[in-house]
């Protein structure tokens, strides 16, 4: 049986037995090749998919996923589900109206060319990074490319489908100047194997972590910053936390009573839009069957909407954004696609310090507080001149430091950060605290 | 789950593309996991988990590939793809005739020595919750108690191993766990604590380990480190807890004697077979076979029979834990210790149930006796470790003070510090009350079911860090 047609078994064996289901199919494909002495030497091609029902009954919400399409796993799995919903005490979930959605198809051909050309590329990666005389080491270099397919329905009438991938190349030499040793990575990315240059992604992981060789401690004091789009983007993924609508509705978000007033600094407005024209992470509808639209987010400073699916819209009493994920074995979630930090008018920096880099984001920050206290690596610049600084720790509030920012980026880059794929541009704040030698 | 003359074709392929040896892993799990807080429903999720993984060895080099589409167009593409790509590499293996005549295919099946008595089917849902209810009430046994948490985690897996041997092994792994996670508060004073029985077998799980005694035990252990003081901190002898305490072995003694680390000399054990590497009062196993343990199973994840290995034999080194690969890599011989969280992930060589024997200390009391002032780490939390030297850091979930003999105040915030191939060299008595607790191991094949254990036991000095 094809997810085609165990969705439409699923919804048909569900409206039989009276019970509102939503059926979500995906499956992927995947390819891995690692490059080490010239050549592939780890090679891991999968591909995995399966079939998720989320059922409403009595208005109460089940789950049970299965990846064999068997009738009687296809059985068995619904009889779950319908149990599950059972067990739980909490009412008042509804169904969402289902539309017709259509079949896309977002990637076409792109990841069309032969295997060994994607070999060539990783190969061709990695014997450029040896060949540059400070690469000590490489700890990976790799070729990964992703296909994925979904297709909705449900007992209220979605039904749709659509198809995408993305070619990721990437690598983490480990470079050394004298003493001075630094680890660092880079990846590079499109929806199409072609749009990928391996001498472009060489030139880029060289000059990225090469550039912070012969870094020296930077002392404690007060400097203008300028954050660069990397560490943006890791920024604004500590700032989805407080905007996802799972987070309003479970009382976590601080920002919860704050809709329609300032929160940041009016050049500041961020967007996500699954629409977007050639976007990573561009999806006709979202896991519910929900159209997808442009959601403003912060507009020059105002809070306009937090990301809501169906359920957090429901608890909030928000309207629903069209942000419901899941795959076929998770429940339902909220998640951004394409989350856009709009063009500034450009940052400019005489004096300070630049952030190249956030470690230890992930311990080191407090996503309900917005309290960050992380080690950095960055360059600082004086009368135009720059050089590396090392062994610093800066400590902010992501939500001071959104009302602080005085600059923001001409340019777009865009980089995958926890599940979204995020266009973040350089930030430029008065004085931070750095705390170093 | 499989023809077996789509297996062939699969193999066959393998080898002819140049292929040393290959096989072919398929199952099929059911799981289903309840989740209950304060009584109410807080995750009821149930699914089917079906997949394939594909493995090539071309001398000692490994290449996988997995998929959940099982018909013979999608496993022939795996193998297709894998070939294509291997051949765009370096080095060619050999193609060998062997397989392209048939595989005369030895089949062996499970014989049930783990086999559940209730069957996975048994009971509906709300029989489940009721178990999970009872935990609940049984947990609350104090005001202080002010969360509970159970969780019911039910595995069924049918697995097929076939390789270009003619290996075609049929296993069915049955596992069950109940755990209690309980809250304490008291001020602005806040505690945990843990107890989660599991093993290979069915809902008569419940038999030995009564729904409301689980809540307890963890209730128990949370009030304790409520009302426990800071832990004093300096090196000291320690006596450590049966059971759960034998996790600072798993973690800082056996992985460094898998081939996984061995094989590629990151471990300090590396090539020490025959040589003291742990106080005589040591004899360290890991075991496959332990009936119904949480770890065991009648073969492995490359169709190998399980045994039970004695890896240290009163302090000497006998046995690595060795899967396909390493034994390729060392010459040792293979211990059926080959195994994989799922299909997406090749088979290394990994942990069962794994455990320190009864020594010759009868009364566990006497271990106490003698030590002036120490630590009783009476139950292991989690921990780090550092594979390649064994360095290790493990926080104690309880614990107390041992003063003149006596087991005295509960203290909270104890840490042990250490390196694994030293501490088991100070192992100076251990008693007699071996046990074992289920747990799930992290490493480079996925999570898989293992249990530790080891008796009381007494380590002459370990470096204790205390409440910062």
């Amino acid at each position: 049986m094809t997810f085609e047609q165990a969705k439409t078994v699923l919804v048909r064996r569900a409206s039989e037995r009276g019970v509102e289901a939503e059926v979500l199919a995906t499956s992927g494909r995947e390819l891995t090749l690692s490059a080490a002495g010239g050549r592939v030497d780890e090679i891991t091609s999968a591909t995995r998919g399966g079939v998720g029902v989320r059922v409403v009954h009595e208005g109460r919400i089940g789950y049970a996923s299965s990846e064999a399409l068997d009738e009687a796993s296809l059985a068995w799995v619904l009889d779950e589900a319908i149990e599950n919903a059972a067990l739980q005490s909490a009412r008042g979930a509804v169904m969402v109206e289902g539309h017709a959605l259509g079949r896309s198809d977002l990637i076409g051909e792109g990841l069309s060319a032969p295997v060994e050309r994607k070999a060539e590329a990783v190969t061709t990666l990695e014997s450029a990074l040896t060949a540059d005389e400070r690469v000590d080491a490489i700890a990976f270099a790799r070729y990964s490319e992703s296909e994925s397919e979904a297709v909705l329905g449900s007992t209220r009438g979605a039904d749709g489908g659509y198809r995408n991938g993305y070619a990721v190349l990437m690598a983490s030499p480990i470079m050394r100047q004298g003493e001075s040793v630094k680890q660092g990575w880079e990846i590079d990315f499109g929806k199409e194997f072609h749009a990928i240059d391996p001498t472009r992604t060489t030139q880029r992981i060289l000059e990225k972590v090469g550039r912070h060789l012969g870094a020296t401690p930077l002392a404690t004091g007060r400097h203008a910053t300028v954050f660069e789009p990397e560490v943006v983007a890791t920024i604004l993924q500590l700032l989805l936390f407080s905007l996802s609508g799972k987070t309003v509705a479970e009382g976590k978000s601080r920002l919860a009573q704050r809709l329609g007033q300032p929160i940041a600094s009016e050049r500041f407005t961020l967007v996500d839009d699954p629409t977007l024209e050639n976007g990573l992470a561009s999806r006709p509808f979202d896991a519910e069957g929900t159209p997808a639209s442009r959601t403003v987010v912060i507009e020059r400073g105002v809070l306009r909407s937090f990301l809501h699916n169906s359920e957090t819209a429901r608890r909030t009493g928000q309207a629903n954004t069209g942000h419901a994920s899941r795959s076929y074995a998770s429940t339902l979630g909220v998640g951004a696609t394409n989350l856009m930090l709009e063009a500034g008018e450009g940052v400019s920096l005489d004096d300070g310090v630049i952030v190249t880099n956030l470690m230890g984001v992930h311990a080191g920050a407090n996503p309900i507080s917005g309290d960050v206290s992380v080690q950095g690596l960055g360059l600082r610049v004086e009368g135009g001149e720059s050089r590396p600084v090392e062994n610093f720790a800066l400590s902010f509030n992501l939500f001071r430091l959104l009302e602080r920012i005085e600059a923001v980026g001409a340019e777009v880059q865009w980089r995958p950060a926890g599940g979204a794929i995020v266009g973040a541009r350089s930030l430029q704040v008065d004085a931070l605290s750095f705390a170093g030698a | 789950m499989l023809t077996s003359s789509t297996a062939e074709t699969v193999l066959r392929a393998a080898r002819r593309g140049g292929a040393d040896f290959a096989d072919l892993y398929v199952e099929r799990w059911r799981r289903r996991n309840l989740r209950v807080i304060d009584g109410e429903v807080e995750d009821a999720v149930s699914a089917i988990e079906q997949g394939a993984g594909v493995r090539l060895f071309f001398g000692t080099d490994v290449v996988y590939a997995y998929t959940n589409d099982l018909d013979d167009a999608s496993l022939g593409d795996l193998v297709a793809t894998l070939v294509r790509l291997r051949g765009s590499g370096a080095s060619d293996g050999q193609v060998d005739e062997r397989g392209a005549g048939g595989l005369d295919l030895r089949r062996r099946g499970p014989q049930g020595l783990h086999a559940p008595r209730i069957a996975f089917d048994a009971f509906d849902k709300s029989w489940r919750l009721e178990r999970l209810r009872e935990l609940d009430a049984g947990a609350r046994i104090d005001p202080a108690i002010s969360q509970v948490e159970g969780r019911l985690i039910e595995w069924e897996q049918d697995v097929l191993v076939v390789n270009s041997e003619g290996d075609w092994v049929e296993d069915r792994r049955v596992r069950t766990r109940c755990a209690a996670n309980v809250i304490a508060s008291e001020g602005d004073q806040t505690q945990t604590g843990f107890v989660g029985p599991g093993l290979s077998v069915g809902l008569e799980l419940f038999d030995q380990n009564p729904p409301a005694d689980i809540g307890a035990a963890a209730a128990r252990r949370a009030l304790t480190n409520l009302r426990a003081v800071p832990a004093p901190a300096g090196t000291m002898p320690v006596v450590i807890g049966n059971g759960f305490g034998g996790v600072i072995f798993h973690e800082a003694l056996g992985h460094l004697v898998e081939t996984t680390s061995v094989a590629r000399r990151a471990s300090v054990l590396t090539d020490k077979l025959g040589q003291q590497v742990a106080s005589p009062a040591v004899t360290y196993v890991d075991d496959g076979t332990t009936p119904h343990g949480w770890g065991s199973s009648e073969f492995d994840d490359e169709g190998m029979a399980t045994e039970r290995t004695v890896l240290i034999d009163k302090g000497i080194l006998t046995s690595y834990m060795v899967d396909r690969w390493g034994s390729l890599k060392t010459g040792y011989r293979r211990t059926g210790s080959g195994r994989r969280e799922n299909y997406t992930y090749a088979p290394t060589s990994r942990m069962r149930n794994t455990f320190i024997l009864p020594g010759d200390v009868h009364d566990t009391k006497d271990l106490f006796q003698g030590i002036s002032y120490g630590l009783y780490a009476k139950a292991m939390g989690g921990g780090q470790v550092m594979p390649g030297s064994g360095e290790y850091n493990f926080a104690v979930s309880e614990g107390y003070v041992i003063r003149h003999g006596e087991v005295a105040e509960p203290v909270r915030g104890a840490m042990l510090v250490g390196k694994g191939p030293d501490t088991i060299q100070k192992v100076d008595a251990v008693a007699t009350d071996l046990s074992t607790e289920p747990g799930m191991c992290g490493s480079l094949s996925g999570s898989i079911p293992t249990e530790v254990g080891q008796p009381h036991l007494r380590v002459s000095e370990i470096v204790v860090g205390g409440e910062a």
